[in-house]
């Protein structure tokens, strides 16, 4: 087991260098200065930023230079803010984008495990038709439609009982985080909902199933100690991809919301060239996505006993 | 010679199953799974149910386990009583569970048949926590103890590992120590050995005769081959079409078989005379739509001894002696074709 986590968190680290190779190269490709435009600085700070990263010096140096700061966890200065290092920015905004996406994930998880085992049990029938209907509305309707909805139907919601209960919009308490989160989460929540109901069914009209019924083992039991942990499988499988869906769809509900999280800089900066911090942000998501994904594949290994033993 | 198949009843025997209908509503319309079987079998004793497939074997027991999906099930009519009390339909007789307490069942194919992602420890020591109120640690040592009764090697290691980890004679054996563990009255075994190769076979039926004569349960094998049955059973229920037709002593059975089909089945079966070698004479035809079954016998568009009474009416049962009945018109006093003639042809046919 601790030869399989070290093994996969090696793998983990290539996988970020290449991001962050193909990330450095994919910036230089794009055409502009953004040294050059209307607001640029003067021209001591061009030299020290010059020198800094080398760029006056051939593209190769510039990478090696990049690399470098890169691997002493330094992701440079921001080129269009004064005095902010990316390093400052991931600190301060990244924490409310992780709650944000931990608090989804956890929505949409527990609420994809519960309702598609749920609709399994109900198959056919009243409850299954209901949340499958609401399970098509998760997957079709946008999560800036729907984050838009729930702030109309907050708003009425606090004017009727005449205090701010769950306030519409901003950060800071656990009301605050409630809605987005849950928001987020939608789509994925019926998307699992979905996976878990087709493999609930499968397991329920299993062998083995069978086998614990003709032990007389109680329902209750039957389903906590082996339908559950079996259909639940496939979905850990996906909880990896659903976290980077979640996360990288974030950016839209952040700012629905007026969430200071990481998304509205990352937008930002893409939009005024700011190279460092592009560079950072993204190479930074993309190694919390890579660490996720590894996460979620040690998790499964405790799951299924059969991965477990895989070297 | 011919009597009546309700015979006067004396003591209750351990299980007593009688003028047992299972249906099942599909979207084709009503399968008549089981139709009026009756059996019953004594602690210590082997009934052996065979027949081909489809033919109500597997739902017989299922419907006494309370393992038929209902609906589309339904149990129509008919009795199981276990030492003369119902169990059909309860879950419990006695304050004892019947299933995995007072009835302990294996299956056709263990590779399916356990939780993969269970140990095979902890999935043998369920029923004990379950039924017994046994704690984990005590149900668990009790699952390792059974490990070795059931003849499985390293039994502390093994009961730690999956059933992926395991072979498929071995998961039969956890299956078995599994079905024993709340040491049941009866051990209902369906096709135990049809999923395991010939020599493993002959393992799990020498453990299954061992623990029999240890603990002196009844076992109830549902099985399709004869061999198995010869090897294991002592008193056989032929089904056909949802029905038992020829039931008795294993001897009855093999060697003075009374109804053609089985005749048919002993025909079919492959031997080691080697004056028959190639010849292996398959009971022509298929089994009738059960969707809409016989008036009559369910063999007779089979049988090579039809008769006009076959189609229209449904034979009773005929005793031929103590135990064994054939449900066949032939056996009728007034049959132009007399069961001397089969016994006839029984000897030619070997």
């Amino acid at each position: 087991m601790i030869s399989y986590i070290v093994k996969r968190l090696l793998q983990g680290l290539l996988t970020v260098w290449f991001i962050a190779t193909a990330t450095f190269f994919a910036m230089h490709n794009v055409p502009g200065d953004p040294l050059l435009n209307d607001r640029a600085v003067s021209d001591a700070i061009r030299a020290n930023l010059e020198s800094k990263y080398g760029l006056d010096q051939p593209l190769g140096t510039q990478y090696l230079i990049y690399l470098k700061n890169l691997s002493q966890g330094d992701f440079g200065i921001s080129f269009t803010q004064e005095n902010r290092e990316v390093n400052d920015i991931i600190r301060e905004h990244f924490p409310v984008s992780a709650i944000l996406g931990i608090l989804a994930v956890v929505f949409a998880a527990t609420g994809g495990i519960l309702f598609g085992a749920l609709t399994a049990i109900y198959r056919n029938r009243l409850p299954d038709f209901i949340i499958m209907i609401l399970v098509i509305l998760g997957i079709s309707v946008p999560s800036f439609v729907i984050a838009a909805m729930s702030q109309l139907a907050l708003v009425s919601f606090n004017s009727l009982v005449g205090v701010t209960v769950i306030p519409v919009a901003g950060w800071g308490t656990i009301f605050h985080m409630l809605t987005p989160a849950l928001v987020l989460g939608l789509g994925t929540m019926a998307y699992l909902t979905r996976l878990m109901r087709s493999s609930m069914l499968e397991v329920v009209g299993s062998d083995y199933i069978r086998t614990a019924k003709s032990k007389g083992i109680p329902a209750p039991r039957i389903f906590t100690r082996h339908q559950i942990r079996n259909a639940i499988l496939p979905v850990v499988t996906v909880l990896g991809p659903s976290i980077a869906s979640i996360t990288t769809g974030g950016f839209v509900v952040e700012l629905v919301f007026a969430i200071p999280g990481l998304g509205r800089y990352f937008v930002q900066a893409v939009q005024q060239l700011d190279y460092t911090v592009i560079m950072g942000t993204t190479v930074f998501y993309g190694a919390f996505l890579v660490f996720m994904v590894i996460l979620v594949d040690i998790l499964y290994g405790l799951v299924d006993p059969r991965v477990r033993l895989e070297k | 010679m011919s009597r009546n198949i309700n015979q006067p009843k004396s003591s209750p025997k351990l299980l007593d199953v009688n003028k047992l209908a299972v249906e099942f509503d599909t979207y084709g319309g009503v399968v008549h799974a089981v139709r009026d079987v009756s059996f019953s079998v004594d602690s210590g004793e082997t009934l052996a149910i065979v027949g081909e497939s489809g033919c109500g074997k597997s739902v017989t027991v299922q419907s006494i386990m309370g393992l038929i999906p209902m609906p589309p099930g339904r149990i129509t009519s008919g009795s199981a009583l276990l030492r003369g009390q119902e169990i059909l339909g309860t879950a419990m007789i006695q304050g004892r569970d019947i299933r995995g307490s007072e009835i302990g069942m294996i299956f056709q194919d263990p590779m399916t048949s356990l939780n993969p992602t269970m140990s095979i420890g902890d999935q043998i020591a369920e029923p004990m926590q379950v039924h017994k109120g046994y704690d984990y640690r005590k149900a668990y040592s009790e699952a390792i103890k059974l490990l070795e009764l059931t003849k499985i090697p390293e039994s502390t290691k093994r009961a730690k590992q999956y059933p992926f980890e395991f072979s498929g004679g071995m998961l039969q054996r956890a299956m078995i120590a599994m079905a024993i563990s709340c040491k049941p009255s009866i051990l209902i075994a369906d096709e135990p050995t049809t999923a395991l190769d010939v020599t493993i076979q002959a393992q799990i039926l020498d453990l299954l005769q061992e623990l029999q004569r240890e603990t002196g349960m009844a076992i109830v094998l549902i099985t399709h081959d004869l061999g198995v049955v010869a090897r294991l059973a002592n008193e056989v229920a032929v089904m056909y079409a949802g029905k038992i037709v020829e039931h008795g002593s294993v001897e009855d059975i093999f060697y003075r078989s009374a109804h053609p089909y089985t005749l048919g089945l002993r025909e079919a079966m492959p031997t080691n005379d080697p004056d028959k070698q190639s010849v292996l004479s398959p009971i022509p035809g298929s089994p009738p739509d059960l969707f809409s079954p016989p008036v009559g016998c369910g063999y007779c568009a089979r049988c090579p001894w039809s008769m006009s009474v076959c189609e229209s009416k449904n034979p009773e049962g005929f005793y031929l002696n103590e135990g064994h009945y054939s449900k066949c018109w032939m056996h009728h006093q007034q049959s132009p074709v007399k069961p001397i003639e089969l016994y006839f042809e029984q000897q030619t046919h070997g």
